[in-house]
């Protein structure tokens, strides 16, 4: 089926991305933190098989970085250097989920050579490394939000479903007034009143809380239509006759008939959520220096000198596009599922 | 094929097994801003009695209540007045406690099996069910009796893995029949249970109805708006209309002298269709 | 009319809430807020006791909540430590300038979204429908931050718009009437454009389903068996009946355009709310940052309420029900 085809295609390029991100170590050449301040704003460096002599090389490489004010991005290339890229080579050490670490990157270039895929930044530091190590904090916290929202989602939606009454009333009266406020306003404010300067970690919990404590309504208010269907279906009315409990029923009878809206809820607001975190840190607001995440990564394009000559600052907000496309390809796909299935 | 129990006369002195007396149901609709109220009485003082061992079908028109009155029997809805007396007790004062044990003694069968049915678990699962909600036996033993309901209501072991959906309608309701068997209730209400089948699904089913109440003394209660079919197999007929019993007799009673005027309504209706019935048969025309 | 008391009452009971949680928000923040003043030798003591007196700070909870919504009420938001002024003022400039924003791009983006909906609706399944569908799933995915970051980028490549601001550096003092409102209307665009394309892709697509629904009632096709005009049809029969959702829409809307627009205004440096409140944030002057959200749910409550007349007046339904 066509559209069987184009989710695992969908779903096939975002397992690949989160794993990419997953692997930063491995695929990024350096790790986010390293400076090299003698190439601020270095433009990206070309990849060549093909040297100044005409020859052709199987192993690609670079050529060396060279400081020259003269020059129009402030760098001119050193042909006189040639510096070839080693693949699966050792390099520094790095963790992967803080389970197990190791030195193994996908390609690395000796030393004084720099490989700059996506250029560098202000402090000479690869932007494709952050970009990937960057992903780690964006992804995860956007994540972690989406599933806090939902789970939130999932508990209102259920009691205010399954009880009715007063209990429907003001849980809905609630989420109506979650879904009024503007998202960004809330962030802040409650942003403000936890302390600046806490423990990155610490912090990046407390973004996760606030930001998916504002977004539950939504699910909440699906689930909620849900449960409140599949409670008056002769199947749920059978097993009360056969003495079962509430809670027996909610979990092996109503919740099972919420799943297709749990997961197109989570792939909406995966990448809403993972686009707050950005914002957030953009503002100044997020983890913070050393820590990069997205946000970190477009700062910078807000300053004049950057925004005229270092295009490549871009490339980052830029690829984030097929990245959000194809959550949102997914969320639409799951949807018409469950609107075909839905009875 | 008859259902009719074996010693009938006997029975007439033993208690009933069952004894609705005034049951009451309002409906009470709220109109915008809880002003205007409209009050449906869907059940208005319901009296009827059954016996052991017997099949008594309660018969009306639509919206005479029947299905209300299933309900309310099956303890599935709340009555507003009056008492349900089964085995001597009444069910509506009963505790928690004992009303889930007296869950295992009545069961209902609903109208579509489909909808009765989830359709994420398999036939063995369903079966099963009330067996895990009951707390009764092992995982093995509560299996065991799946299957033993299954080949009793003459559904192969080999599809207790399918789900409801890959069965036909008949075959779907012997789930639901094997489903509430598997406590072995003493009262079985069927809501319309055989309405939804085709005729030969239906002869089949009555008959395995009337196997299992000669085995093991299972009481029926047909819940139907067809008196003509009804009238073949059930021992007792209870005539319902406008949420009250109007006349309860044994059923060839009734079927010759009626009394009350509703029920004479439904004959002459059901003589209307018969002698249709008849006269395109002469002519050949069936 | 009892469908607008109903709504009013509502909206008194929403600011009362949000008031209340403005509120909680102050009590959050660690310390007494008035120490900081101390310090500050441009500030008498003689205010820094006014305030506390005012504010009750040495009072109970309950007491303090009542003061602080009474001196709402009397149009005083506290102080503000970073600006050492109150906060009232300060609010009442930048609030005018996000509402001139939000204004214009809401105008700006409904102005673009209805003809686009409505010829979608009518040509639906024909190339202007595909083609305006892949532009709002297209615009839909692109993040509102990379959209406004672009326009910046924009203006800054071409110098056709202003990069910031409301009215140039240059600004000549005694320049006339026309002259300024000119100055911030160029200054205006390329926020007022990327608030206007951030919210277009779901307006256009709830007045395409919307007018979709409405074009197969029967009573439309009466119309058309009339022979009235395709046009007239659309605008002056079918659109009418749309509205209903769409003015529901609005007033959803409010909250995600205030949103939008704070990011647009920081960084499109025009000066309204969202810088106040962001700066305010980084520095903790939190009867700011308690003012703007207080200012921003009375935008919200108040949008929702017009849109609420909107609907009892354009409505039968509503005014016969209440």
């Amino acid at each position: 089926m066509k559209r069987r085809r184009k989710l695992w295609i969908t779903l096939g390029f975002l397992a690949a991305f989160h794993l990419a991100v997953l692997f930063a170590g491995f695929f990024a050449p350096y790790n986010f933190a390293t400076q090299n301040r003698e190439f601020p704003f270095a433009p990206p460096t070309r990849v060549h098989f093909v040297d100044a002599q005409g020859n052709f090389r199987l192993r690609p490489f670079v050529y060396g970085l060279q400081n020259d004010s003269s020059a129009l991005s402030g760098f001119t290339t050193d042909f006189g250097r040639v510096y070839p890229i080693h693949f699966l080579a050792s390099g520094a050490r790095y963790e992967v989920a803080g389970i197990f670490s190791s030195s193994l990157h996908l390609f690395e270039v000796d030393s004084p050579g720099r490989i700059f895929l996506l250029g560098s930044d202000g402090y000479g530091r690869d932007q494709l490394s952050r970009f990937l190590y960057g992903g780690q904090l964006s992804l995860l916290a956007g994540l972690l939000a989406a599933a806090l929202s939902v789970g939130i989602g999932i508990a209102i939606g259920a009691l205010a479903g399954f009880y009715g009454g007063w209990i429907d009333d003001v849980l809905m009266r609630g989420a109506e007034l979650f879904l009024a406020l503007p998202w960004l306003y809330l962030l802040l404010a409650v942003r403000s009143a936890l302390p600046l300067h806490v423990s990155e970690w610490q912090v990046f919990l407390l973004l996760i809380c606030a930001i998916g404590l504002i977004g539950w309504s939504r699910p909440g208010r699906l689930i909620r239509g849900a449960v409140l269907s599949a409670k008056e279906r002769n199947f749920v009315v059978a097993a009360r006759g056969f003495g079962a409990s509430n809670l027996f029923l909610l979990r092996r009878h109503v919740l099972p008939q919420t799943y297709g809206i749990i997961l197109t809820q989570l792939a909406l607001l995966a990448p809403q959520y993972i686009l707050a975190e950005v914002t957030l840190t953009f503002l100044g607001l997020g983890v913070g220096e050393p820590m990069p995440s997205w946000g970190s990564l477009f700062a910078p394009l807000q300053q004049y000198a950057v925004l005229v000559s270092d295009w490549w600052m871009f490339i980052p907000a830029v690829i984030l596009v097929p990245v959000f496309l194809a959550y949102y390809s997914a969320a639409d796909t799951l949807q018409e599922r469950l609107k075909s299935v839905a009875l | 094929m008859t259902m009719k129990s074996p010693d009938a006369e006997a029975d007439n002195r033993s208690e009933p097994l069952l004894e609705v007396r005034d049951l009451s149901k309002e409906y009470i609709q709220r109109g915008r801003l809880s002003r205007a109220k409209n009050t449906v009485n869907a059940l208005a003082g319901v009296n009827l009695k059954i016996r052991r061992g017997s099949t008594v079908a309660i018969v009306g028109a639509s919206g005479s209540g029947k299905s209300t009155l299933a309900r309310c029997v099956a303890l599935l809805e709340q009555p507003t007045r009056g008492e349900i007396i089964f085995e001597g007790r009444d069910l509506l004062a009963l505790s928690t406690r004992e009303l889930f044990r007296i869950r295992r003694c009545i069961q209902l069968i609903f109208q579509d099996p489909t909808s009765a049915l989830d359709p994420r678990l398999s036939a063995a699962e369903l079966i099963a069910e009330p067996l895990v909600i009951q707390r009764i036996g092992t995982k093995e033993e509560r299996q065991a009796k799946a299957r033993e309901a299954m080949e009793r209501v003459g559904l192969p072991a080999s599809c207790e893995n399918k789900r409801p959906l890959e069965f036909s309608g008949g075959q779907r309701q012997r789930i639901a029949i094997a489903r509430a068997l598997v406590l072995e209730p003493a009262l079985l209400i069927l809501d319309e249970a055989l309405s939804s089948l085709d005729l030969a699904n239906q002869e089949s089913i009555l008959s395995l109805l009337s196997e299992l109440q000669g085995a093991c003394g299972i009481t029926y209660v047909h819940i139907s708006h067809d008196l003509r079919s009804v009238s073949e197999f059930a021992d007792e007929i209870a005539v319902m209309h406008t949420g009250r019993i109007v006349e309860q007799k044994r059923a060839a009673e009734l079927v010759a002298s009626a009394e009350h005027a509703h029920t004479q309504e439904l004959l002459a209706a059901m003589r209307t269709v018969e002698s249709i019935c008849a006269e395109r048969r002469a002519k050949g025309l069936v | 009319m009892r469908f607008i008391f109903r709504r009013l009452a509502h909206a008194v009971l929403l600011l009362l809430a949000i008031s209340f949680l403005s509120f909680a928000l102050l009590q959050l923040t660690p310390g007494d807020f008035f120490d900081g003043l101390r310090l500050n030798p441009e500030i008498s003591q003689q205010t820094i006791e006014g305030l506390r007196a005012q504010y009750g700070l040495d009072r109970p909870l309950p007491v303090r909540y009542e003061r602080w919504v009474a001196a709402l009420l009397h149009g005083q938001l506290g102080f503000s430590l970073a600006y050492k002024s109150p906060v009232g003022p300060l609010l009442r400039e930048r609030a005018w300038n996000t509402l001139v924003l939000t204004g214009t791009a809401t105008l700006l983006s409904w102005l673009i979204a209805i003809p686009i909906g409505v010829w979608s609706a009518a040509a639906k399944g024909k190339w202007p429908d595909r083609i305006s569908g892949v532009a709002t799933s297209t615009l839909l995915t692109i993040p509102d931050l990379l959209l406004f970051l672009l326009l910046l980028l924009l203006a800054v490549r071409t110098g056709w718009f202003p990069s910031g601001g409301m009215v140039s550096a240059a600004g000549d003092a005694n320049a006339g009437l026309w002259a300024t409102a000119f100055d911030i209307a160029q200054h205006l665009v390329l926020p007022a454009a990327g608030l206007a394309l951030v919210a277009l892709p779901a307006l256009v697509r709830h007045i395409r389903s919307s007018m979709i629904e409405v074009l197969a009632s029967p009573f439309i096709r009466a119309a058309r068996a009339h022979g009235i005009s395709r046009m007239r049809i659309l605008f002056r029969y079918a659109l009418p009946v749309a509205a209903n959702p769409l003015i529901s829409l609005f007033g959803l809307s409010i909250a995600g355009m205030l949103s939008a627009s704070a990011l647009a205004e920081v960084v499109l440096s025009w000066p309204g709310l969202g810088p106040l409140l962001l700066e305010s944030v980084l520095a903790r002057d939190v009867y700011v940052v308690a003012g703007t959200v207080m200012v921003a749910a009375v935008f919200l409550i108040g949008g929702n309420l017009l849109a609420d007349l909107l609907l009892f007046a354009v409505d039968p339904r509503i005014r016969t029900d209440s």
